[in-house]
Formats: C-alpha cells, structure tokens, sequence
C-alpha cells in the first residue's frame, strides 16, 4: 500500500493561490495594503538563532523571516510551505519534498534543495535542542536536482512531518549559514531568510524593525508594510500599549489575565485562545516517585482525586483552560491519538475518594491528623504559579498533608527538580507540542531520566510496557494503530499517575480589531503573517 | 593648578585599580553561589533539549572547566579590557553594555539634575521660610513622594497622562511606528524621556530637598553668616554668596553616592517604563545566569562610580576653594 501524503497537488496547480492557504479565521472584507504592525513580544528574546533555540519569543519574532518546509491546518494536517507537495514511500523511510519554485533568499539567492539538506542535515540534526531528536531516524538527504529533497530514514518517522514547519525547523541559505561555525555565527542576529518579511534592526532592550519583502514568492503578499516587535517587561505597561493602540497585538498571554477580562470588554479589542494548537502547554503536578511518600502510586492518585481542575481554571486562570485527563493533550482530537477513555480522577466526591485510599493504604493520621509533611516545590513562571501552590497546599490539609511552599528562581527551581531531584512536589507546565515523539515521550521514557536535562522526565518513572508502546507508536505509519497505541498509552500512565494532570492551559492573544488574517493557523503567532492586514 | 589637577586625577584612578579587582573576584565568587547555569535556563527556555544538546551548550560555555580556571580566564580578560561574550545573547558584552549606556546616561543625568536642581531650590525655600506655610507644603510633598512607591507611581502616571489624558506614549524610548529620523527623532525621544524622568525625579527629588533645608537650618547659624551680615550684605547676598555655596555641599555628596545607585538601580522605572537601560540588562542577566554579562555589568557601573565619585571631589574643590586636591 502507498501511502500517499501528497497533497491536492492537481488542483494546486490549476488554481495556484486560491485554495492554497487556508482560509483565513477572521477574515472580514478584502485586505487592505500598508500601515505597521507593532506586536509585543515578551519577554525579550536572546538571540534570534531559531534554528538553535526554540525559546517561545524567539519563534513569535524570527518566523516573520524563516520559512519552513510545511504549514499546517487547525486539524494539525501538514499544508504546502516551501514544499508545494510531498510523498511518503510505502516503508515510511523515504520522503520526496517538491520545492516551491521561484523562491528567494533576502539577499536574492535562490532556496535549493541543496539549503534543504544543509538547514536540516548540518544545523537542525546537530544544534536545534529538539532537532537531535526529531531528526534522529533522518540518515541523508539526497538532492537529485534543485527543486527536489529526498529524506532517506532508517525507520519510519511520521512524527518528522509535524516538526516542519517555519518555527520548529526554519530553512537558512547554506551560502551564509554553511561558512563560519554555526553556534557563534555572525549573522545569527541578522537573519536571512525567505519570509515575507526582511530583517531590519534590533535595538536591544526596545524593539525590533522587519520590513516588507518586495520580492516575496507569494505574489500580492504581504499586506503590511512593517513588523515592529516591542519589549516592555511590564504587565500593566503592555496593557497600557494595547489599550492607547501603541500596540496591536499581544500572544502568549503577554498581557496578564487580569488585564484581559479588563482590556476584552473594551471597543476596539478582542481576545482569542486559538493558534497555540501545536503548543498544548498542560499543567500538571509533578511527583518524585523515587521517595517517599510519592513513591506509592496510591499516594499519587489520593493527591490526583483532591485537585478540583475546575476551580483551578476559574479562579487561578480567570477561566482560561480546560480540564486535562491525561498525558496527550484534548488538541489532539482530530488525529484520533487523544482518548479520555482514562481513570477520571476529576469527581465531585475528590477528597473522599483520597481519603479513603489514603486510609485503606494503612497512612493513619498522627498528632493534629496530619499523615505526613511535604515540601511543595512552586515553579517560578509567575504569580499564578504560587496561587496554584497555595490551592493545593490547602487540598492536601484536607488529606492530612501538611505541605510547606518553596519558592526559588529559575535556574535554582530547574536545577532542584531536573538535576538534583530533590524535591517532593512540585507545579510544572509542559507543552506537548505538534506530536506526542516530540513532547510527549520525553517526559516518560525511562531513556529520558537524564540528570542535568531540563524538561524530561523529572519524575523518574517509567514502565517496560509504556517505553514498548511508545517505541512502537515513533515507527507506527498506520494512523489508526498509532492511535491505538497511544490510547493505551494513556491509560496506563494516568492509571500510574507519576503526574497530576491538572488542567490543558489556554494562552491568550489580544489584538486590535483593526488587525485581521493574522490567525491562519494552528501555529498562530509563529505563523509568518504574510496575510495579516491592518484596517485603515 | 591644571597640573596638579591632572596629577591628582592620575593618582586616584591608579589607586582604583586593586579596589575594581576586588569588586571583580568577589562578584564573581558570590555569582559561583548561585545555583543552576546558563545552560539550565538556556535549554528551560527552549521547552525542551535533549541530554547531547546540555553537554555542548555547557561545553560551549566553559562550564564545564574548574571554577579557578573560569575565574583566572575571565581576570586575565579583563585586565585587558576584554569582557568577554556572552552566549545567551550571541554578542560581546562589551557591546551589549555600550547599546544600553546610552539610555541609561540620559536617563541618569536627566534625572540627577532635576533632582538636585529641584531639591537645591526647594531646600533653600523651605528654609528661608522655615516653619510657615512654604516650609510644610514642601515638606509634605517631599514626604508624600519619597513613600510612594516608584512602580505605583509610574503606573498611575501612565494612567492619568498616557491612557487617560494621551499626552505621552506609555513607554519605550521611541515611536516605532513612525521611525523618525534627525530632530524629529530627538523631540520624539525627549517626549518619551518625560514620564520616566519624572517618576524617578519625584522619588530622588525628596531626600535633596530635605537634605538641603536641613543643611541651610546648619549653615545659618554659623559665624560666618552673622559676619557676612555684620559687613552689611543683604539677606539675598547672604544667602547667594555665602549660604548656598556651603549649603551645598552635603547634596553634592549624596548625589555622588547615588549617582552609582542610579546606574543599574532604575530597575524599576526601565522596567514599568520599557526604557531600554541598564538595569533591567543587569536584573535579567541574573535571572539568566548569564554571568559574563552580569560580571561586565558589576565592572562598569564600578568604573563609573569610580568616575563620578572622583568628579564629585573634583567639584567640591570649585565650590570651596580651602578644599585642596592632593
């Protein structure tokens, strides 16, 4: 059997750009050109190395320059990019990409087939922090003329063709990139790219100026003149710059909620919580299930039953996320991967129920009914954080847990949890990202309890059966085995439980209502807004 | 005169040297204490990164030599005024430093003249009215301003002048919309210096004036002042020739100390304002771990201090000539 991955290529080329891109979600009326579009970006990102950082901000700014080989649609289903089609062999080891034609670097060169293995084979396999394992089945890339990139895979990778696009593997010019080493590279901070937008400046500490690329490949794009991206540190200041209209829009729940329910009420903006379909960031409680007392899985699923998720959602987050019910998150829907056919530790009767267990499992209750004292570790992402810890520290009273919050910055919190392990408890949030091989199964495999690695699996537990089903699940081609493999998956992890799964957390973006089409996709922010437009 | 200026100029900045050395281990030892690295946050921030990834980012980094060793290097660099690279931001510090001076100088200086100017005049107002009605307005809204809290003050000045009223941006150093270029941008930069100078100048403006009415109550009883009137001066020539020139010379002191402080302490104000300084630089360095950068930073403002202290004995020398510089 062919499984044939190729797009609506026919059609494609009868009409080329008018089903090519999917439909924008807000569109009104017909673009107009011109005007800046100033968006907030917070924090300030380091560098603008994409291709060796996927810090979020980075992604929100450097993907107006880079493109990826694929887009993406809200069903999470691969889109033309800088491919304009592809074809997966019958094995699964060997994927054709067809390049758009006509495409030009910034600087006027040609994008070749050849920047295609030399982007993925030299930069992202060996630099990108989640390249080394997106890519980690990719042997060679042949290049039998300049339009066509042929991948040749060891074993099949459905996974791979998630990871394309222009913020998770953006395509550099290998006339640039391919001199000087790569980790320290001039022109890290001045990218060249084949986006819809040029790099022109980055004053550090205020903004950063992309102009309009007049020789984009997309005929009549983009619409606006200027990307500016701002920095201002400040919750209430970027509330302010959304407010007076000095900005137009802010993602990544950059304006604090508090401000949101303020700010949405107001004429001239709107709030949404879509294009962060390929982040599906869930927050979780994370146990030491190498030391007592959470080294008893019972333990684990009394603290899962106290949590009620939705008074988290609407008291801790102003409403902004949905109940979790396991490891894979709800976004995941359309591919047939996610199932809440689970242990569901979200009842009425919660505290009861780990009661009980608790009681059954022979932990009685000593001096002031207390069973035993734990340090709740909270992770330093912000205020809400620390609510959340004061929350459970209160459900875990009402267990007979008597839980001491810490608090610590950054660098001493990952070092504790994710080097040391020592701590107990500890609130965490982890984006699954575009497919469960890129983020999931780092935070499971028993190949991932890796010391000194940030983000992988701080729990330490793992199972023969989870590490086979998640093995077979990377090489599965078949979707519906794949599926049947992660519902498994699932079930067994959430039966185990080494982390509560709290709640599926929905980042906010607030815009201007003057601003239109920049919500095209799944990728939202990091989409590189070549249909975005601003009302005069 | 010039020369021996010039000569006592020389000798203090010699003398300074093994006090910025010292600065220099200490900052870094007490940075050493800190726990988790750059390569922690780096890859914290990415979301995800596999173990290969850690170990070349800590190679990279040097991270993964002895602590002596990385002290030894980073010393040797400095004393040839390298300060060396930072990896997070993918550019030399020194760099880094100097794209940022400029704000903060502006900022500073803008905000030290006001201060003392305002609180120099204020002071010697409240004084000369000492106890009627001049002496307690000003003395209340010294009070008032110097416990307001700066971040409170700032917002509500936002709120009552940007988002309110319109008058001034919300923040940042320029219009990016626009872009202007030559005295347009000049104008432009100085209309969003306005709402950061005054916060800051509300807050430093308090302790100079009291400072000064303090030191103006002193002064007024010295022997020197019922002399000056016994000659037969006026109040005002009294209070211009004599009195203020004295008077002075306490604030000039406190505006040397601060002057430091001002530096990398408008952490607050760049960060409620988005002005693009130092502090926020140094202040997000930190939460980083990115310790070449902090360490420059430390080194600089150091440096500074080092000048403006030595600007500041230079000038009591002006203010009152039986001051010798030896």
């Amino acid at each position: 059997m062919k499984i044939a991955r190729r797009t609506a290529l026919g059609m494609l080329g009868a009409l080329p750009l008018l089903c090519a891109p999917p439909a924008p979600l807000f569109a009104q009326g017909t673009p107009q050109t011109g005007g800046t579009l100033v968006m907030v970006v917070q924090p300030e990102p380091p560098t603008l190395a994409s291709y060796q950082s996927t810090s979020g901000p980075i992604g929100q700014v450097a993907t107006k320059v880079y493109e990826g080989l694929l887009e993406y649609d809200f069903e999470l289903k691969p889109r033309p990019g800088l491919a304009k089609s592809w074809t997966v062999s019958a094995d699964g080891k060997t994927i054709t990409f067809l390049l758009q034609e006509g495409v030009k670097f910034h600087d006027g060169k040609p994008f070749t087939s050849e920047d295609v293995r030399f982007t993925v084979l030299d930069v992202l396999k060996k630099a990108h922090p989640r390249g080394l394992n997106t890519f980690r089945a990719l042997e060679t890339i042949e290049t039998p003329n300049p339009l066509t990139a042929v991948f040749k895979l060891s074993e099949p990778a459905p996974y791979m063709l998630m990871a394309l696009s222009g913020y998770e593997s953006p395509m550099l010019p290998k006339h640039i990139f391919g001199t000087g080493d790569i980790v320290k590279h001039p022109n890290a901070d001045r990218p060249v790219g084949t986006g819809p937008f040029r790099f022109v400046e980055w004053q550090k500490g205020q903004f950063m100026r992309f102009d309009k690329n007049p020789d984009y490949w997309k005929k009549g794009r983009p619409y606006l003149d200027r990307v500016v991206a701002r920095f201002i540190a400040d919750g209430s200041t970027r509330a302010a710059a959304l407010e007076t209209q000095e900005a137009h829009i802010a993602g990544f729940s950059a304006v604090l909620p508090v401000d949101v329910r303020r700010l949405e009420k107001m004429p001239h903006v709107a709030v949404t919580t879509r294009g962060y379909e390929m982040q599906s960031p869930i927050v979780e409680l994370d146990f030491n299930t190498k030391s007592k007392p959470f080294d008893d899985a019972r333990v684990r699923q009394a603290v899962a039953y106290a949590i009620d998720r939705k008074f988290v959602i609407d008291n801790v987050w102003f409403g902004f996320g949905r109940p979790a019910t396991g490891p894979i998150n709800s976004n995941f829907k359309a591919t047939g991967i996610y199932t809440n056919d689970v242990r569901n530790y979200n009842v009425p009767n919660g505290v009861d129920m780990a009661n009980k267990i608790l009681d059954d499992a022979g932990y009685a209750r000593g001096a002031g009914g207390v069973r035993f004292e734990i340090v709740h570790d909270v992770t330093p992402y912000g205020e809400e954080w620390r609510r959340f810890g004061e929350y459970v520290q209160q459900q875990l009273a009402k267990l007979g847990i008597k839980a001491t919050l810490r608090y610590e910055d950054v660098p001493t919190w990952l070092r504790r949890v994710y080097t040391n392990y020592d701590y107990q408890l500890t609130n965490n949030w982890i984006q699954t990202l575009a497919d469960p091989v890129i983020g999931v199964h780092r935070l499971y495999h028993s190949k991932l309890i890796r010391a000194g690695t940030v983000f992988v699996n701080g729990t330490r537990w793992s199972s023969p059966e989870t590490d086979s089903l998640m093995d077979r699940a990377s090489v599965e081609t078949d979707p519906k085995k794949r599926a049947a493999l992660y519902h498994e998956f699932q079930k067994r992890v959430v039966q185990e439980t080494p982390i509560v799964f709290v709640h599926e957390l929905d980042f906010v973006t607030v815009y201007n209502k003057r601003l239109q089409g920049f919500l095209v996709s799944p990728l939202g922010i990091y989409a590189n807004f070549d249909q975005a437009w601003l009302q005069k | 005169m010039l020369i021996a200026k010039l000569r006592f100029a020389g000798r203090r900045l010699l003398l300074a040297a093994p006090t910025l050395l010292v600065i220099v281990v200490l900052n870094f030892g007490l940075l050493q204490l800190a726990p988790g690295d750059a390569a922690d946050v780096l890859a914290g921030e990415a979301g995800a990164a596999t173990p290969e990834y850690m170990v070349q980012l800590r190679q990279k980094f040097g991270l993964d030599r002895p602590v002596y060793v990385q002290l030894a290097k980073y010393v040797g660099n400095i004393a040839t005024f390298d300060l060396g690279y930072s990896f997070r931001h993918g550019q030399p510090v020194a760099q880094l430093i100097l794209a940022r001076l400029g704000p903060t100088l502006l900022l500073m200086v803008t905000v030290l003249l006001l201060a003392v100017g305002m609180g120099v005049l204020m002071g010697a107002l409240a004084a000369r009215h000492l106890n009627r009605w001049q002496d307690s307005m000003i003395s209340l809204f010294a009070v008032l301003t110097y416990a307001t809290p700066v971040f409170w003050a700032g917002l509500m000045l936002i709120v009552l002048f940007s988002v309110k009223l319109g008058w001034f941006p919300t923040s940042g150093m320029e219009a990016v919309a626009e872009f202007h270029t030559g005295w347009a941008r000049i104008a432009d930069i100085a209309h969003h210096l306005v709402l950061p100078a005054v916060t800051l100048t509300l807050f430093y403006l308090a302790l100079y004036t009291r400072l000064m009415r303090a030191s103006m109550i002193e002064q007024s009883t010295m022997d020197y002042v019922t002399t000056a009137r016994a000659k037969g001066l006026n109040e005002r020539q009294v209070l211009l020739r004599h009195l203020l020139r004295n008077a002075c010379l306490p604030v000039l002191t406190m505006a040397g100390v601060q002057a430091g402080a001002l530096l990398g302490g408008a952490v607050v104000v760049e960060t409620v304002f988005a002005w693009p300084g130092l502090g926020l630089l140094a202040y997000d360095s930190l939460f980083s771990r990115d310790l070449n950068l902090l360490l420059g930073i430390f080194f600089v403002s150091a440096c500074l201090v080092v000048v403006v202290n030595l600007a500041v004995d230079m000038l009591y020398a002006l203010f009152d000539p039986r001051i010798e510089l030896r």
